[in-house]
């Protein structure tokens, strides 16, 4: 069994493990999608997962969100198995999830949005001021049905999620998904930003540019199984390859 | 002045009670996505455990009422959730809709089993009927005044609570997408949990405050239908909006009181007209209901399975059926011939349902309601001779069924721009108007130049058919006719199946969008297989009629045709055999268990309560089916065919199977034993045969993998070898190995075979 994280990155060494996928097999059905997938994610990271559509990048983040049990394998939080956890306990533990698409309900308004991040035991009026600081935008549409915004502040309201409940390790899945390029590099920065207030992100993302600037860890997933895994340079190079085939 | 103002209080409390009921209809609705049609049967199950502590046990009234509204309500409703409704969600909608109406079943029986519905029980109001006000010179009780202030508190309070409180805004949250409120650490099945025990105790305190509002009588079937008329109101704020359901509630209460209050004396219909407002405003609703959104995204995978058969396939079955028909006949003592084909008519009108329900996905309530079109049509029309010679003609037959075709697809029309939901509660509205307006159509009126009676003294006398040559006044004929028609048309419908209009049926079922963009008119699809069913519902309709002899307003109770529904479902309504399944267990066993208990109770005296006692547990019986539908969505039937699937590869069992069958039959047939031993020995018969095949030929009965499990069942497991025979050398030396001790050396010959069976599972094992 090899746990596939480089040892020769710099920061990695050091840093204990926040979240770890140990050999993991996870099935939609009877159709297995991730067939053994070794995956850690350390304190103060930034972990990349590329790779093209059907990948499994998005089934990784579900198991690793609680969403969806592994069949087979571990998944551990902070060092502890945490086997056949719900989505709901993983939350409340610390990791964060933005699911696919917008993680936003968007028939309640933006404020009603907010305090549904005061699940952890912050005040409702603590969550709100500090998302309305980050993107004070929101303030202006606090009353507003979240659905009728736009991508982009749908993005920032999903996010500041991330910024109000101080969570441990946050998983994104496709933030780029819909959004204008000038957008998305608002939101990394707003990730980068994070991950200098000690959290750790997993990433999973199709367009590998936008998110590799940030990373210090990058994966490339393909038929359900981390195909590579190095030093963002090296992945860039390698990319070209593994999209264009090979 | 003062007459309108009496008017306006009480169309305001029985709105205000309607208010009540609608919102915890909606509430569970938005939560969990499930539409509790046993919402008023919950109503009515409070009134009476209220009318037992406070009437029967002399609890003071606000120890009965908090007992009922704030323990037991909630508490069902948990009960409910955590039982039934968790498990509903991918399953169709048909599943969810015959899930909650076996609860209603099921609740409507338990309560007529506790509280006998011979005797008449009466609840007062809250603090008596004379405690008062008064109110610009009218009286309104203080139980009138509760209702009213109650629904206003619960208009303003719900308000409060799905914006300001946290387990509102989650309930609203759910909603949208249940899996981002997990991931926003809330759990999802708590927050529906606690909606379904609000919504159950709403449900409880409308039943209490309704019943001295309504007249005071506690009758089981009238207080759940009394709930049902608050659907229209759920339906006005589209199962989703709080404040619309009470507008529509309030307007509901006021325009039912008004109508009873200003109509001229010399209007007879108004009283009906009464009576079935609620379900015409239901259809209005319907009407002015905005289109839905098709969306191509939300089909989510069901658990239900249907396998097509083939033309070839049916008509093979039909001959069986016929035959086998054919066969009972010759044993069947003579009153059973009249069950017999009470369940084949029933059968005939759950069939209507396989192509609309089974292939189309779309849910008719109410197929009893189109059989009484097609009687009342029939019997206008198709009535030759007088007295024992009469007759009912082709005319009366084939004019029943487009008639009701036609009916059908007037019905359908408002909903045909919904889904299967909205069209049920249609089909159901159109139940009631048909049992409270048309069925009481008792005395003659001026219709289009002919004074004619619709329901002439509220009872049809409807002769059998006679078709040409073929005279059905004689009862075996009529069984073998029925048989016959109930095997064409269970082919036809096949047939249709295999055409291109039944695989078009199939694909709306399964994603209307994906059918729409494929170019097919849904509006169409959907009217015609509704009219084919609405026909065939009716024709059954008429056969049913002149096989009773005659029929009253107890023939099309909605009940009846709830149960129907729900049988068939439970039989597996995408197959003709499911039909059959349905209309057995309503025309046959029904009658015959009933029957029989009650023929029991009367020849053993001393055992009346116990035998009473089995024929209202045989009812709630066949309510926990249909609730056990969620476990086995696709049917009994399927089930029982694909346990006889494998049998194929087994002949020898088979064969043996029919030998057995052949040797009950003949055994009857001299008169060894009578009927009732034949149906049992048959039915335990049918359901043994896989079992004991399973056990004679486990070879070529089961799967590799379950062969391979069942041998490893067989083979005991190391810790109990040598318990009962002292150990083998090769066991010794597995002992050992699997122990980890040096083995102790085998005779030459079987360790070379041991050896080479391992290291032939080690090169298997190993990956390349």
């Amino acid at each position: 069994m090899t746990i596939t994280a480089p040892a020769a990155h710099a920061t990695a060494v050091v840093a204990p493990p926040i979240l770890e996928l140990i050999d993991v097999r996870a099935s939609y059905g009877p159709i297995e999608v991730l067939h053994g997938v070794d995956l850690i994610v350390r304190a103060g990271q930034v972990v990349a997962l590329l790779g093209p559509n059907g990948g499994g990048k998005s089934t990784t983040v579900k198991v690793a969100a609680g969403l969806l049990p592994a069949t087979s394998g571990e998944v551990r939080y902070a060092g502890r198995p945490v086997e056949g956890i719900a989505a709901q306990d993983a939350a409340s533990l610390g990791v964060c999830t933005i699911p696919e698409g917008r993680g936003i309900f968007p028939n309640l308004s933006v404020r009603e949005n907010l305090w549904l991040a005061t699940g952890t035991g912050t005040s409702r009026a603590r969550v709100e001021e500090a998302a309305y600081r980050r993107f004070p935008i929101l303030a202006d549409r606090r009353n507003q049905l979240a659905g009728s915004m736009s991508g982009g502040e749908q993005q920032m309201l999903a996010l500041s999620r991330a910024l109000t409940t101080d969570p441990a390790v946050l998983l994104l899945d496709e933030l780029s998904m819909g959004l204008a390029p000038m957008i998305v590099s608002q939101m990394y920065d707003t990730v980068a930003q994070l991950v200098e207030e000690g959290i750790s992100v997993l990433v999973a993302e199709q367009f590998a540019r936008t998110v590799l600037p940030i990373a210090d860890v990058a994966a490339v997933m393909l038929h359900g199984r981390i195909a590579a895994v190095g030093s963002p340079a090296e992945i860039d190079a390698d990319l070209s390859t593994t999209y264009l085939g090979g | 002045m003062d007459l309108f103002l009496t008017y306006t209080i009480l169309g305001l409390v029985l709105g205000s009670v309607y208010a009540i009921a609608a919102s915890g209809l909606v509430l569970t609705y938005t939560t969990s996505g499930i539409f509790n049609f046993a919402h008023g049967a919950q109503a009515m199950l409070a009134a009476f455990l209220y009318w037992q502590f406070k009437v029967a046990w002399g609890m003071p009234t606000l120890v009965a009422f908090v007992l009922v509204v704030c323990v037991i309500g909630p508490l069902l409703g948990i009960v409910l959730y955590n039982v039934l409704m968790k498990g509903l969600r991918d399953v169709e909608e048909v599943t969810k809709v015959v899930v909650t109406v076996a609860v209603l079943l099921g609740m409507v029986a338990l309560s007529q089993w506790i509280w006998d519905p011979t005797q008449a029980r009466k609840m007062d109001m809250l603090f008596g009927s004379s405690t008062s006000i008064d109110v610009f010179g009218v009286v309104v009780r203080y139980h009138e005044l509760l209702c009213v202030v109650s629904a206003i508190a619960l208009a303003v309070a719900l308000r409060l609570v799905f914006t300001r409180t946290r387990l509102g805004v989650t309930m609203r949250a759910v909603v949208d997408d249940p899996d981002l409120l997990r991931l926003n650490g809330y759990n999802p099945e708590r927050i529906a949990m606690s909606s379904w025990a609000l919504g159950s105790g709403l449900a409880a305190f409308a039943g209490v405050l309704v019943t001295p509002v309504a007249g005071g009588s506690l009758e089981a079937n009238t207080l759940t239908l009394l709930v049902i008329d608050t659907f229209a109101a759920a339906m006005f704020g589209r199962l989703r909006s709080i404040p619309r359901t009470f507008a529509c509630a309030i307007a509901l209460g006021l325009v039912v009181t008004y109508a009873g209050g200003y109509a001229p004396t010399q209007w007879d219909w108004v009283s009906n007209f009464k009576a079935a407002l609620p379900m015409v405003v239901l259809f209005l609703v319907l009407l002015v209901l905005p289109q839905d959104r098709l969306r191509g995204t939300s089909q989510t995978r069901t658990r239900e399975r249907a396998r097509v058969p083939s033309v070839r396939q049916a008509a093979v079955w039909g001959l069986a059926f016929v035959a086998i028909m054919y066969l009972i006949l010759q044993v069947a003592s003579p009153i059973m011939v009249g069950p017999l084909i009470a369940a084949l008519v029933f059968a005939v009108i759950a069939l209507s349902l396989v192509p609309l329900t089974g292939y189309a996905g779309e849910i008719n309530l109410a197929p009893l309601s189109f059989g009484a079109i097609g009687v009342i049509v029939a019997f206008h029309t198709g009535i030759v001779g007088t007295g024992l010679a009469a007759r009912l003609n082709w005319v009366g037959i084939v004019a029943g069924t487009i008639v009701t075709a036609l009916v059908g697809g007037l019905v359908a029309l408002p909903a045909l721009r919904l889904r299967g939901l909205y069209l049920a509660l249609g089909t159901m509205a159109f139940g009631g108007i048909v049992s409270t307006l048309v069925i009481k159509e008792i005395q003659p009126r001026h219709w289009f130049g002919l004074d004619i009676a619709l329901f002439p003294a509220g009872i049809l006398v409807v002769p059998p058919p006679k078709i040409g040559p073929l005279d059905m006044a004689k009862e075996s004929t009529f069984l073998m006719t029925l048989a016959v028609l109930f095997a064409v048309l269970g082919i036809g419908i096949v047939a249709l199946r295999n055409t291109g209009y039944g695989r078009r049926l199939a694909a709306m079922k399964d994603s209307p969008a994906a059918t729409a963009m494929l170019g097919q008119s849904l509006v169409k699809l959907k009217l015609s297989v509704f009219m084919l069913s609405a026909g065939i519902a009716g024709l059954g309709g008429i056969l049913m009629a002149s096989t009773a002899g005659s029929v009253s307003a107890e023939n099309f109770l909605i009940v009846v045709s709830l149960s129907l529904v729900m049988l068939t479902v439970v039989g597996g309504v995408s197959h003709v055999s499911g039909a059959l399944f349905g209309g057995v267990m309503v025309g046959l066993v029904f009658t015959l268990i009933s029957g029989t208990f009650s023929g029991l109770a009367i020849e053993h005296p001393e055992f009346e309560s116990l035998f009473g006692s089995f024929a209202h547990l045989f009812a709630i019986a066949v309510a926990l089916m249909g609730i056990g539908v969620n476990q086995n969505p696709t049917g009994v039937v399927h089930q029982i065919c694909e346990s006889y699937r494998p049998l194929r590869n087994a002949r020898p069992v088979l064969y043996a199977g029919g030998a057995v069958a052949a040797g009950v039959y003949v055994l009857n047939y001299v008169g060894v034993y009578g009927d009732w031993w034949l149906a049992i020995l048959m039915f335990c018969g049918v359901l043994l045969l896989p079992i004991v095949g399973r056990i004679w030929m486990p070879e070529r009965m089961m799967t590799p993998a379950e062969l391979a499990e069942h041998e490893a069942r067989r083979t005991p497991p190391p810790e109990l070898m040598g318990l009962d025979q002292p150990l083998s050398d090769t066991e010794r030396f597995e002992l050992d190995l699997l122990l980890g001790l040096p083995p102790r050396p085998l005779p030459l010959q079987e360790f070379a075979e041991e050896l080479e069976q391992l290291t032939g599972k080690d090169e298997v094992h190993a990956p390349a």
